[in-house]
Order: structure tokens, then sequence, then C-alpha cells
């Protein structure tokens, strides 16, 4: 199952350039795996331990994922993002 | 584009709080490397403390009296953004127990709110960056003070706010002649939003592209309590924590005031106020220092501290430790019961914020954690006239007659 990746301006040089990627995942996990496989320069700078570090958020479909489990399903995602920490408020 | 700001102060460069590589402040706002937060890093060797003391208060009675220890230059257009009052408060100190009480009353910045500080920092690098609009996601005090300094600079301001903010937010922000956008959703909703559209347009976000500075400018709360006080820290500072910026930025300040001789050691906590409908970070204190948890649903009075996935909470949660201060979350009555005592005994009117702050104190002092003769400092970061927790409880109308008068005011008057 094909899930769309949106990259802030930040991260695009990790991966030629490209505003989104496409990458095979099921859940959360396989995800990761994915990036880490497919985009190791992307995936040095987002993950941490084979798992999205504390300094990025990522969304799906506009839900934060630390709200998510890893198994979550993503078969239905329409698209992730990330996105780096922001202050507040 | 390299920035003015090395050849007039002690900066280093930005170095990230997640991998630490040291990085030219350049338009980078978050680790070329890693996507890290990063921080201004200063030369503090380069100054002798007596001289840069005498320097500071021959400044001007703003926050740009500690230029030397921002990262850009002060603006010309700039305005009198704090220098605020410290106020002993005996009054609320004997209501708590609290022997030496003094009151940060930063609800006196040009729009009511201690945002007005690092928006001061953000806008001076907007300006030096060219920028033409400037923006930020807000609970409400960022985005009148964004709207204000906007105005002053004649840039264009588009702040975006959760739809069930306090109205007079909306409103003030508006009156500046800011584009106020309504979103529907939590903070973080807007947080996200905001994220996404500062890749597509090239504004000046605030709290997002211009970070690293508009941070910064939290410092200088702590800068002015440490020259109010006879240039010595505070014992204990009480810090109402939303994002957490503000809460980090003070180790980051007691840590420079010491490494330049400004002030001598002394012993220093921090300590995080959260309302109970948001304690992301108090609760993470209070239950033996673990990993910040999201609230994925916010309630609370408090709505400017309403941000469930705060980016400083880890960093507030370490800083709290290593400062060994404490934490305390406090319910909706505690905030208005406080709020209300504050009115009462200092006649200080604070935003439902500022009661969570008294609150935090009130529990921090019955725990036991302040000592006798030691100093604490209650941030108060927003004016209750930009909303209040309620509509205050009025007596009722009554006809130009005393008799009147003594009728319905019989039990006030007894």
């Amino acid at each position: 199952m094909s899930v769309t990746v949106r990259l802030p301006t930040p991260l695009r040089s990790a991966v030629g350039g490209e505003r989104t990627i496409e990458v095979d995942a099921n859940d959360l996990a396989s995800l990761q795996r994915e990036i880490a496989a497919r985009y190791p320069e992307l995936g040095a700078r987002v993950l941490r331990d084979g798992a999205f570090g504390r300094f990025v958020t990522v969304f799906v479909d506009g839900e934060d994922a630390r709200f998510l489990e890893q198994n979550a399903d993503l078969s239905t995602a329409k698209v992730v993002e990330i996105l780096p920490a922001m202050s507040g408020g | 584009m390299t920035t003015t700001l090395e050849e007039i102060t002690a900066l280093r460069g930005l170095r990230c709080r997640a991998c630490g590589a040291l990085q030219p402040a350049d338009e980078r706002y978050i680790c070329g490397e890693c996507l890290g937060p990063i921080e201004p890093e200063y030369d503090l060797d380069i100054f002798d403390a007596e001289t840069l003391r005498v320097d500071i208060e021959r400044g001007p009675a703003s926050l740009w009296r500690y230029a030397p220890l921002l990262p850009v230059a002060p603006p010309t257009s700039h305005w009198p953004v704090g220098w605020t009052p410290l106020i002993e408060a005996h009054r609320l100190g004997d209501a708590l127990g609290i022997e030496r009480l003094y009151l940060k009353d930063d609800t006196r910045n040009p729009t009511l709110s201690f945002k007005d500080r690092p928006v001061a920092v953000a806008l001076a690098r907007a300006l030096e960056l060219g920028l033409d609009t400037i923006a930020c996601a807000s609970t409400g005090n960022l985005a009148g003070a964004v709207a204000a300094a906007a105005a002053r600079n004649g840039l264009r301001a588009f702040v975006f706010v959760p739809a069930d903010i306090e109205p007079e937010k909306i409103a003030s922000a508006a009156a500046y002649g800011a584009t106020v956008v309504r979103v529907n959703g939590p903070y973080d909703a807007v947080n996200r939003l905001c994220g996404r559209l500062a890749d597509e347009y090239g504004w000046g976000f605030v709290n997002f592209t211009l970070r690293p500075y508009y941070a910064e400018g939290s410092k200088t709360v702590l800068f002015e309590c440490a020259e109010q006080l006879g240039w010595t820290l505070p014992h204990h500072i009480v810090v109402p924590v939303g994002s957490g910026a503000l809460l980090t930025r003070q180790a980051t300040a007691a840590n420079q005031l010491r490494a330049t001789g400004l002030v001598p050691e002394s012993h220093f906590h921090i300590h995080a106020a959260q309302p109970a409908g948001c304690a992301p970070v108090s609760d993470a204190v209070l239950d033996n220092w673990r990993p910040v948890e999201p609230v994925r649903r916010p309630e609370t009075l408090a709505k400017s501290l309403a941000i469930g996935a705060p980016a400083d909470g880890d960093g507030s949660v370490k800083i709290v430790r290593e400062t060994r201060g404490s934490a305390a979350s406090v319910s909706d009555d505690e905030i208005r019961e406080a709020a209300s005592l504050l009115a009462t005994t200092e006649g200080v009117l604070v935003e439902p914020a500022g009661g969570v702050v008294v609150a935090t104190a009130k529990q921090l002092a019955s725990r036991g954690v302040f000592h006798a003769g030691e100093t604490v400092v209650l941030y108060l970061t927003g004016n209750g006239y930009k909303g209040g927790p309620e509509e205050t409880a009025l007596g009722p109308v009554i006809a130009a007659d005393a008799d009147a008068f003594r009728l319905a005011y019989e039990e006030v008057l007894a």
C-alpha cells in the first residue's frame, strides 16, 4: 500500500528536491522502516533508533502520529506530513 | 544572507539542541543536519562584567538594554517592550504563606502580555531579512503582539488562532489591522496549518521560521528580575508553560547571567505551572520525570496555555529537573480563585494563565518547597483585560438614590 509523505522545504534536499515521496507502508512501523531503507538520508534526519524523533511532528491525515500506535493502519491514509517542531502560543 | 548581529553582539552562531552542530546565523530556522531546534550561542568570555553591567544600566527602559545578550540588533523602529515592574507582594505572600514574594508584572507590555518580548526580537530579525509579512499560530496573546508590531513597522500580518479563543483577543488583533484567521480545532491543528503555509509563502512565522530569534526574547524576563533584585537571581521562579519556550529560556538566561559575571552563583529553581486540563509538562515532572505525553484535546479555562504538544515540553521537564524545581497542575476552580485572590490582594488583574501561576505557587508553598528568606517570583504573563475567567459578579443596578444604594448593598456595607 503506497502512502504519500509530504516534506517541508528543509528536508527536500534529502530526497532530490521532491516535495512528496511515495512510500509502501501498512502502518507507522513499516513507514519508518521503508524510509530508513529507501531514503537513508531522510531517515538519518528524521529517525532516531528507528522511530520518528521527538523534534519532528508527524501527522497522518491531520492526526498527530504520537496519538497513534506503531501498528496503526495506514491503508486508508491519504497523506503523511512531516513538520519540524514549532514554538508557542 | 548573513546577519549583521555577529558584528555587534557576542553571537557565535546557532547550536542544534539535538545533534550539537554549530551553524551560521543565516536564514535557517532548524538544524540543517537533523531538523532539531537551533538556538543562538554567544561568546560570553568577551564581556567584562562591570562594563557590561554599566552598559545595561545606561541602556533604554526596554528589553533592548540587554542587546549585547540578544541575537539581533535593536531596530530603529522599536518601541518600549519589557522593563516591566517587579512588585513586592506582601498581602498575597501572607495569603499564600510565602515570606518574600514578588510579581513580575508582564501584563504591562504594549499589547498586555509577555509575547511582546519574543515578537520584538523576531520582528527585528524579520526586518533584517527584509520580510514584508509576518505571521503566527497563536492561542491569543501572540496574535495581538504580532499584529501590533506589524502595524508599527508597516508590515502585513496574518494571525491564525483556534476559533474558540477569547473574543477580546481576536478583536484586538483585528483592530491592529492583521488578518485574523480562525481555525476549527485546537492550537496544535493551527500549528500544523501554519507549518504547511510557512512552506508555501515566504512569510516570517515568528514562532516557526523565526523561532531561534523569537525564543530569545523570553530571556529578558529573567534578565530584568535579576537586575531589579540588585543583580542577583531569585531563588525560585514560577513560570506558566504553554509551548515551554518561556520556561526553557529562563534557564538559558540564568546561565548567561552567571557566565558573564552579572550575578553571583546562587541556588535557583524553576517551577512549571500548568492547568489540569492541559498539563503535559507538569504531569511528566510529577510522574517521576517521564517523557512528555501530548494531550490530545486540551480543555481548560487558561486557553493561552492550551498547547497539547509543546515543542519545548521535554526541554522544560529537563530544565525543571536540572534546577531542582517542581510543578503543579491546577483545576479551573483553583485558577479562578487564585486570579481573584491576586486581584483582591495586590490590585493586579490577570488572564487565567496568571491564575494558574498563583495557584501553582499556593500548591508549592503548601508542599514546603519555599524556605524562609528565599525570594519567589511569579511570572504574570497576560492581562485580565484580554479576557478574564468569567463575567465579573456585579451587584444590582440602582436608581440614583442613597437609600436605594443602602438597601441594595446592605450586605457589603455591614
